[in-house]
């Protein structure tokens, strides 16, 4: 492990804000994020990605509005909307379908509080995470009860806005035997607007029951996430995490997924878009636990400019876990010659009954259909536009709805036509 | 009045010489065929007119509707009304029929000063030509020729074609791999955009297309060069003898 020690300016904020997670459970995290630090390029798993955005204080906030919203709630009016601006919780709805709960952790109990640190407070070595555990002072849990089918989706807006500190924030899902729901996150920043976001969400889905977790990065192109998502799968659970990243000056994801029993399935599809100096990273580690488990994982980058997407996806599958199929796919498209693409599959495979597969290939847009598109009397542009959200589309169909399909079809038309326009 | 004229047109594909001087004069209302062996370069020629890059012209020149040709890109040619149909189109998973053919449309349009199409007046003219090609309306949600069949692809190429009513058709083997049902809607097609103000060519093999279109001329090219051009009894001559004897008499 390479590490550089906890920077000046982070160590002093450390005891800024009350922290959600009681007692030894912050005091441990306390301790270790200072002496842990943060990881740097000799890291393995941070060789691609560096974090010397963090290693200096960041800009003074100014006078600055809100960010806007995701702009779902005119596409899913039915749905529940929570939002946390700058990292605080600052509208959560009181009324609340059947089956479904609501507690922000300012108003949660000790044994609450305990229980939303609890199961990820700290993994060696690991000081974002620690970082969480020692000094978030909001989050929420959101509780679905056995049986329960929550029909509309529950959204968490995060708008980020700048703060003198990291906005960190911690979101606990429990999902009751048999329910069911659909949990979106959306992020938006303004332009130009530096903030960081290191926040962790940890969901526990009991048996058989169903998660969808969209997480979409949408405008904000300064935007700084270091974000986790830590998934558990009961037996005959279902888990669908679809994560489409559209810009920010450094977005760092890691979904972590332990399938530990029977009957269980997966799904992890993504698509990034770093255009700009952006870097977009996903790091998925997916681990299968148990035999007659399956998977899905499908990631895209679309890298235009100076843009950096990176991914890797790690599968691993314990010694007795056979009879199990893991399916994973890598396809990128690189559009200029600055931009970057690192993409790398680790399949650790303990078990000997396994259906596994895994391919990755990095393209540039195919000269043919370029050709053939504008033998339409396309123009070059459009024709590119026409691919690239192509290309995109292959993704963004996996969204639940046709509302949501078409929303963000158009996001990525737009934004398409922005760089035509530039 | 003339539409297309081609003088002496040499290109290469790298620096392989493949059209060595072919003339050619096409004018509104009439319909060519083009027929040759393997390899003759009729597809060169459809894709040299069509503007595709590495085909590099080395002699000779092309008119179309008053315009030098070889001077416009791709998609100015296109929308100054050529329309080429491909041997082979190409699959372009992701990018829906529907989305191809709307902009294709209001590239036309926007060419001619004509403002978007609207939504509804162009899905109603799409789906009279879903029908009148035999196709599902499915297929306009699918992407562009996505494991579309040999004969769904060269239906598409038709249904492109009626959308948008090019002055010009260079159809290249459209009836190749077509079983005796679709061969005939595809004829019908092509009948209809047949008027006194369009030309049509149709590089084929078989006679059996023109019967179905009957063709004001038939040309062979054979080696990058027109080597023999008469009326539609040519075809009837090929299909019966073979190109044996014609193309010992040429050389
Ligand atoms: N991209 C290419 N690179 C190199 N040579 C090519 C290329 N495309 C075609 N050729 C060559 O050019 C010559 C003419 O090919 P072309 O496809 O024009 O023939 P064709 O008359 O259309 O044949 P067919 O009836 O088989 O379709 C052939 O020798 C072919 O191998
Ligand atoms: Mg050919």
């Amino acid at each position: 492990m390479s590490r550089a020690p906890l920077p000046e300016w982070l160590v002093s904020t450390l005891d800024q804000q009350e922290p959600a997670a009681p007692g030894e459970i912050h005091t441990t995290a306390r301790v270790q994020v200072v002496e842990w630090g943060l990881p740097t390029l000799r890291d393995e798993e941070w060789r691609w990605t560096n974090l010397r955005a963090l290693t200096r204080p960041l800009p003074k906030p100014q006078q600055t509005a809100t960010p806007e919203g995701s702009g779902l709630n005119a596409i899913l009016p039915q749905a529940i909307f929570i939002r946390f601006a700058g990292g605080k919780l600052v509208e959560c709805p009181g009324e609340l379908p059947d089956g479904l709960r609501l507690t922000p952790l300012r108003e949660a109990d000790l044994d609450q509080r305990a229980a939303a640190f609890a199961p990820k407070a700290v993994t060696p070595n690991d000081a974002l995470l620690a970082l969480n555990t020692a000094t978030a002072a909001e989050g929420l849990i959101i509780d679905i009860a056995a049986n329960a089918d929550i029909k509309p989706p529950i959204v968490l807006e995060f708008l980020d806005a700048p703060s003198e500190t990291a906005a960190q924030t911690r979101v606990l899902v429990r999902c009751g035997p048999h329910s069911r729901a659909t949990l979106i996150e959306t992020a938006t920043g303004a332009d130009g607007v530096t903030s960081w976001r290191n926040s962790v969400l940890v969901a526990a889905l009991a048996a058989n029951s169903q998660l969808t977790h969209l997480s979409l990065g949408l405008d904000g192109d300064a935007r700084l996430l270091t974000d986790r998502s830590f998934v558990t799968l009961a037996r005959d659970a279902r888990y669908r995490s679809i994560n489409i990243q559209l810009g920010g000056q450094l977005v760092r994801r890691e979904i972590d997924v332990n399938i530990t029993d029977t009957g269980a399935h997966c799904d992890l599809f993504g698509l990034m878009m770093p255009r700009a100096k952006q870097v977009l990273d996903t790091h998925t580690r997916l681990t299968h636990g148990a035999a007659h488990t399956t998977s899905d994982e499908r990631y895209q980058v679309i890298a235009d400019e100076s843009g950096r997407g990176i991914f890797k996806g790690r599968i691993l599958v314990a010694q007795d876990a056979q009879k199990i199929e893991a399916y994973q796919s890598s396809r990128n498209l690189l559009l200029s010659d600055s931009a970057e693409i690192d993409t790398k599959p680790e399949l650790e495979i303990y078990a000997d009954d396994v259906k596994c597969s895994h391919g990755a290939t990095i393209g540039r847009l195919d000269d043919e259909a370029l050709y053939y598109l504008q033998s339409r009397g396309i123009s070059t542009a459009n024709a590119r536009k026409l691919l690239i959200a192509g290309f995109a589309q292959e993704i963004v169909d996996l969204l639940v709805t046709p509302e949501l399909v078409e929303w963000m079809g158009g996001i990525i038309s737009r934004r398409l036509e922005r760089q035509n326009a530039q | 009045m003339k539409l297309l004229e081609i003088k002496n047109l040499h290109a290469k594909i790298g620096d392989k010489p493949i059209l060595r001087g072919i003339n050619l004069c096409i004018n509104a209302g009439e319909v060519h065929a083009i027929m040759g062996p393997n390899g003759s370069g009729k597809s060169t020629l459809c894709q040299v007119l069509g503007g595709r890059e590495g085909f590099e012209v080395t002699e000779g020149s092309v008119t179309y509707d008053g315009k030098n040709l070889l001077e416009l890109s791709t998609e100015e040619r296109a929308t100054a009304g050529l329309l080429l149909g491909f041997q082979h189109p190409v699959e372009i998973p992701g990018v829906k029929n529907i989305y191809l053919l709307k902009e294709a449309l209001n590239a036309q349009r926007a060419a001619r000063g004509l403002d978007e199409i609207d939504t509804f007046a162009f899905m109603k003219q799409v789906r009279e030509l879903t029908k009148t090609m035999g196709m599902d309306d499915a297929f306009l949600h699918r992407g562009v020729n996505a494991g579309f069949s040999g004969g769904e692809k060269k239906r598409n190429e038709i249904l492109q074609m009626l959308l948008l009513q090019p002055k010009l058709a260079l159809l290249d083997e459209t009836d190749s791999g077509l079983d005796i049902d679709a061969l005939k809607v595809v004829s019908e097609g092509i009948n209809m955009l047949r008027g006194a103000d369009r030309g049509i060519v149709l590089v084929t093999h078989y006679q059996r297309l023109l019967s179905y279109v009957e063709p004001d001329f038939v040309h062979i090219l054979y080696k990058g060069k027109i080597i023999k051009s008469g009326d539609k009894s040519l075809a009837l001559q090929l299909e019966a003898e073979g190109y044996q004897d014609i193309l010992e008499a040429a050389s």
